[in-house]
């Protein structure tokens, strides 16, 4: 519990400390209602030269600059954009995972590591390239070969250990509250179709057959809000 | 080094620890607490956070600190656990759980006597050590009535001192009045459940559950926020001990909590008696309690832990373990999942108290006839959420249906359209006990504070287990189709880990060579040492979840040690 405490406190110290303006956009609903219709259309290698966030490639509290790029490419991979449905870059994954690295998943940093270095070395091999330069659809083969253990070169972490694990971590970044530095503009809720955290469900909201449109999505964010108004 | 006082000492103060402090606190007796996380309140659990509580499980120990390790046989190699499913703090479970609040059948404390009656003793596994309870539900009956009205439980009767009851469950034991608070509303999945299971000639009904359904003794009615099982209550609907009897304890004015308390050992002399407690504070000081009666309330590992780390050269085996069934016995139930998708509708499972949300008991315990099967007793099939939390990380954890990878852009689309018109089943699945199902000391991992890790021997891939679950998942998959649902799969099921409830470890029974205490809980060797909790069920009982059978034992050792032991100290029976 302590320690589930201290990581956690030292994930919101690292978040906003390293992450200055970058990490506050995830906190600022103004930031947000404003946005950057020019930053959104960059993609992740653009957004790594500038240091921004917007394009997902983190602002690097853990990754450098080619397992960022990677690391976005695959989650990318993992959960693909696609017209109404923003994909991982999109809802900030490699930012969250970038976040929990440095954070609360301090101790998973070697198995990232490792991880990245022997998928790199399985893409060279067998493409001659590394991860994020493939085509989507040669990436697809490489996630699959990951998923099912098929994968060349891959000692420890095991090949689906690797994919399991990151899969794991898309997912929280896709579906996890905003703070955390994934789930932008609760791409992730919307997309699922979550209203997140709402005080009250009525009789009539539990039995309906329609979806829930009744209220806001309501974040950790909103609910702070709101208690500091009572 | 500090050392106390105590008429009692508790270690552990969860689902049973927290009754035994009240109780007895009530009676006059000086109480003295001990438990290894914090106590947490209300305010704690306001974040509605889903990666905190669910994913990252806040409010449950840490596996790295706290290991538990594993492996399938004697043979193998044990492993740390990645999760561990108990409580971590001042409540214990009851912080997090469903909330789920069972009473066992009349014949689930005969099991072996009424399965040999029934079937002959033939249908028993030959490697199984089933066995009956030492108490009758009759016995248990005004102690689980106890527990529901002091708890707080909301649900319908089916069995009112014998008359059926539509719409209650009609198979549970009768029961001498109502719960104290309506059933919960139904959702959408449960209405859909329930008209199916109907329709299969099955008797559903909105199960029972520790979560107040109107204001009940000062606390207000379930907000239907859906952030449940995993969570503690943002409102304290939900009865939690931390809600519950710890007021009540702290009310007597003779129950001190030390929290940040690590046991290590129970102490005892040689004339056979404990003597007290030996634990180190948050600041690793060592500390002594020294109590005229020592009861261990934890969870099975460290019940059963405990007692073989106390081991002197009069208990030179373990403390209690004059019969060697310290640590024999573990049990879990397996938990059989089926998922059902909807083209039609919504239906928005994350409403609502997530686990178990409406039940049928028709294929639970002997509830249904064996004769032809190649297995004896159930599950309790119920219909709730993936995982049995609501949220859209709870949905990522489950598997897409057969043929789908489990990500990509089919498996995007899956979550956008799914995760509000999906339900999911559960069988929670009894597991028979085994004598080499067992929890040891770890000769090679140790936890934070140095002591050895309890060590999990188990797998309940037998042929019996393994044909009752198939049944089970068979069942519900009959029940998915008749709900209408598009696409109706199974969930994997755990490879040999040991599932949900992990009971057994100290088992009670009637007999001092078989077991480790009397009905009470009372150490058949040390008279003065109870161990309550589910590391005392002999057998899991039922499909049921364990708690309120848990804290109806509570109470009932609680009445015995003011009625009778204080008054004349020494075996209960």
């Amino acid at each position: 519990m302590t320690k589930h405490d201290e990581a956690r406190r030292t994930f919101l110290k690292g978040a906003a400390a390293s992450a200055g303006a970058v990490a506050g956009a995830a906190f600022l609903p103004e930031a947000r209602a404003q946005g950057n219709p020019e930053q959104k259309m960059h993609g992740p290698i653009a957004h790594a030269e500038q240091g921004s966030i917007s394009g997902g490639a983190g602002q690097h509290a853990f990754f450098n600059d080619n397992d960022a790029m990677t690391i976005a490419a695959l989650t990318e991979r993992i959960m693909p954009d696609a017209p109404g449905k923003p994909g991982a870059r999109a809802a900030g994954v490699p930012n969250y995972i970038d976040l929990a690295l440095a954070g609360a998943y301090k101790d998973q940093q070697d198995f990232y590591r490792r991880g990245l270095a022997q998928l790199d070395a399985h893409c060279h091999a067998t493409y001659k390239r590394s991860f994020a330069a493939l085509t989507a659809a040669q990436q697809d083969e490489v996630v699959a070969a990951l998923a099912t253990g098929k994968a060349d070169g891959f000692a420890w972490p095991t090949a689906q250990a690797f994919f399991s694990t990151v899969r794991t971590h898309t997912m929280e970044g896709m579906f996890a509250d905003p703070v955390y530095g994934g789930n932008r503009d609760f791409a992730g809720w919307q997309l699922a179709g979550f209203p997140g955290a709402q005080m009250q469900y009525t009789e009539a909201d539990l039995k309906s057959s329609k979806a829930f449109t009744r209220l806001p999505i309501t974040g950790l964010e909103a609910q702070a809000k709101s208690q500091r108004r009572i | 080094m500090a050392t106390e006082k105590a008429d009692v000492v508790i270690v552990g103060v969860g689902a049973a620890g927290g009754i035994l402090a009240a109780e007895l606190g009530k009676a006059g007796m000086k109480v003295i607490g001990l438990e290894r996380g914090p106590r947490l309140q209300t305010v704690d659990f306001e974040p509605q956070d889903e990666l905190r509580f669910f994913e990252r499980m806040d409010l449950r120990p840490d596996p790295k600190r706290q290991p538990v390790t594993w492996r399938p046989n004697a043979k193998a190699r044990a492993h740390p656990l990645g999760q561990l499913n108990y409580g971590n703090q001042a409540g214990g479970g009851t912080v997090h759980y469903g909330a789920l609040s069972w009473r066992m059948h009349e014949d689930d404390f005969r099991v072996r006597s009424h399965t040999i009656e029934r079937y002959g003793a033939a249908a028993i596994p030959q490697d199984s050590s089933l066995a009956d309870w030492p108490v009758s539900y009759a016995d248990l009956e005004p102690f689980y009535d106890q527990a529901e009205y002091e708890i707080g439980v909301s649900g319908k009767a089916g069995n009112l001192q014998g008359r059926k009851i539509a719409g209650g469950n009609v198979l549970e034991a009768p029961r001498r009045r109502d719960y104290p608070m309506p059933a919960l509303m139904v959702d959408q999945s449960g209405m859909l459940f329930a008209a199916a299971s109907q329709k299969l000639g099955h008797h559903p009904f909105s199960s029972p559950h520790a979560i107040a359904s109107i204001p009940y003794k000062g606390r207000p009615g379930c907000t239907y926020c859906g952030f449940c099982q995993s969570f503690g209550c943002h409102v304290a609907a939900k009865g939690s001990i931390l809600v519950t009897k710890l007021p009540e304890a702290d009310a007597t004015g003779n129950f001190k909590l030390i929290t940040g308390a690590m046991c290590s050992r129970v102490l005892s002399d040689n004339s056979g008696k404990a003597t007290g407690v030996a634990y180190w504070g948050p600041d690793g000081s060592d500390n002594t309690i020294e109590a005229d009666i020592v009861i261990l309330s934890t969870f099975i590992y460290d019940n059963t832990r405990l007692l073989l780390l106390s081991k002197t050269e009069k208990f030179p085996t373990g403390l209690a373990n004059s019969s060697g069934e310290v640590g024999k016995g573990l049990m879990a139930h397996i938990m059989g999942n089926v998922f059902a998708g909807f083209d039609d509708r919504h239906i928005n499972s994350y409403m609502a108290p997530s686990a178990q949300k409406h039940s049928i008991d028709d294929f639970n315990a002997d509830n249904f006839d064996h004769k032809d099967l190649k297995f004896i007793r159930g599950a309790q099939i119920s219909m709730g959420t993936a995982n049995l939390q609501g949220g859209p990380i709870g949905f990522s954890t489950i598997n897409p249906p057969p043929g789908m990878k489990n990500w990509g852009a089919e498996y995007r689309d899956f979550v956008a359209t799914y995760f509000t018109r999906h339900g999911a089943m559960v069988a929670q699945t009894e597991n028979l006990p085994y004598p080499d199902q067992t929890i040891d000391l770890d000769p090679n991992v140790r936890d934070a504070w140095g002591l050895p890790a309890p060590r999990l021997t188990y797998d309940w891939r037998r042929p019996a287990e393994q044909a009752r679950i198939e049944f089970m998942l068979a069942k519900m998959e009959e029940i998915g189709h008749a709900m209408g649902a598009t696409k109706v799969w199974r969930g994997f099921l755990s490879p040999g880990i040991p599932g949900a409830h992990h009971e057994g470890g100290t088992r009670m029974g009637s007999d001092p060579k078989t077991s480790v205490v009397n009905r009470y809980g009372q150490s058949w060797d040390v008279p003065n040492l109870f161990v309550i909790g589910s590391s005392t069920f002999p057998t899991m009982g039922a499909g049921f979840n364990p708690t309120l059978t848990i804290q109806a034992l509570a109470f009932m050792s609680a009445d015995a040690i003011v009625s009778r032991y204080r008054k004349s100290p020494g075996p209960l029976i």
